[in-house]
């Protein structure tokens, strides 16, 4: 991250400061502060399901979720501490039900459970490509684009979208088992 | 579709009663974990924000773009919707941006409009994914993972470029 970040922004402003030197720092300021809206908007967003969550962690409903998916996990991550377990549950949960918005906290928090080192471990790695490549199954921002923009059959799309995110999935943990080998 | 959600929502909260758990309690004591939660990923937004924004502004994504189009047509990629695979990784809202001017080029219903939608719904902002789920961790390498996803993205064009065209 560290390479890719300061090389792609050294580059950028590099060409940015020939080409327009007035807006160097508008645009830098820019970015910030739309780091400021989008905080405040996920801190709504968390705040919810966060709230949801600790629900239904105290009515055990997260246990019997782990449960549930106990077999899987323990195939794709491997031996993982009981609150990332549970972590990776909702997780899995939310991503299968399409709920973006609550995928995130729940992955960040299981995260934070499986990574000590500065190493990601084999665990956090198939976590993050499994979000990162996640099936969805009703695309709905796309939709809703092409519904405002007059298309004729706006989700005409589903079936191909479908497939394609099945594929990236489906090659994203192969790829982890390809690279880190089975899990432990 | 549309009440799945609003059941699950109803169905924790009423498990919470039949239990006689605090539901009120149990939902602040989770809602105030947002604040903190939020906070830690806040300074790694600003960093990939400021970058993107660098990135575009200075018309070098455009550059990029000309440069790998010719490879990219080698995957059958068509041209069109090569930026739009390349910002992908770095942005929403600039990929989101992308594919309503490709719509209003090109046409929702053309074979780029349709293809350039399933790239943008079969791909994940990889680098923005990664700054948000790895800040407040100590993980400063990341070995494999933005490699493996990045490739699924990629995977995921040519396959949709190739669906868009037999279905």
């Amino acid at each position: 991250m560290n390479t890719v970040w300061t090389v792609i922004t050294v580059v950028a402003l590099a060409v940015l400061t020939v080409a327009q030197p007035q807006n160097v720092l508008k645009v830098c300021l820019d970015g910030c502060t739309q780091a400021v809206t989008t905080t405040i908007s996920l801190m709504g967003i968390y705040c919810l399901w966060l709230g949801i969550f600790e629900v239904a962690d105290r009515c055990r409903l997260v246990e019997g979720l782990a449960k549930c998916f106990a077999p899987l996990n323990r195939w794709l991550y491997g031996r993982v501490s009981r609150a990332a377990e549970q972590y990776i549950s909702l997780n899995m949960a939310s991503n299968m039900l399409g709920v973006g918005n609550a995928a995130t906290p729940s992955a960040i928090s299981a995260i934070r459970e499986t990574e000590k080192g500065d190493t990601l471990s084999r665990s956090g790695a198939m976590l993050f490509v499994i979000n990162a490549s996640s099936i969805q199954l009703i695309p709905t921002t796309v939709i809703g684009l092409r519904a405002s923009l007059g298309s004729a059959a706006p989700s005409d799309i589903l079936l191909p979208n479908l497939i394609a995110t099945a594929l990236t999935s489906l090659c994203g943990v192969a790829l982890v088992f390809c690279a880190y080998g089975r899990a432990r | 579709m549309n009440y799945v959600l609003p059941i699950l929502l109803i169905a924790v909260l009423v498990t919470g009663l039949v239990k006689r758990v605090n539901v009120y309690d149990g939902f602040v004591c989770g809602a105030k974990k947002s604040i903190d939660l939020s906070l830690s990923v806040f300074p790694y937004l600003a960093a990939v924000f400021v970058m993107v924004n660098a990135l575009h502004a200075s018309g070098a994504d455009v550059y990029i773009t000309k440069i790998l189009a010719p490879p990219f047509s080698l995957l059958g990629i068509p041209q069109e919707v090569v930026q739009l695979i390349l910002l992908r990784p770095f942005s929403g809202s600039g990929s989101l941006a992308i594919l309503t001017d490709v719509y209003n080029t090109y046409g929702t219903d053309s074979y780029i409009g349709r293809c350039a939608s399933v790239i943008m719904g079969s791909s994940e902002t990889v680098f923005y994914v990664a700054s948000v789920y790895f800040a407040g961790t100590k993980v400063r390498h990341t070995g494999w993972a933005i490699p493996i996803a990045l490739a699924c993205n990629l995977l995921g064009a040519v396959a949709a470029c190739l669906l868009c065209r037999v279905l």
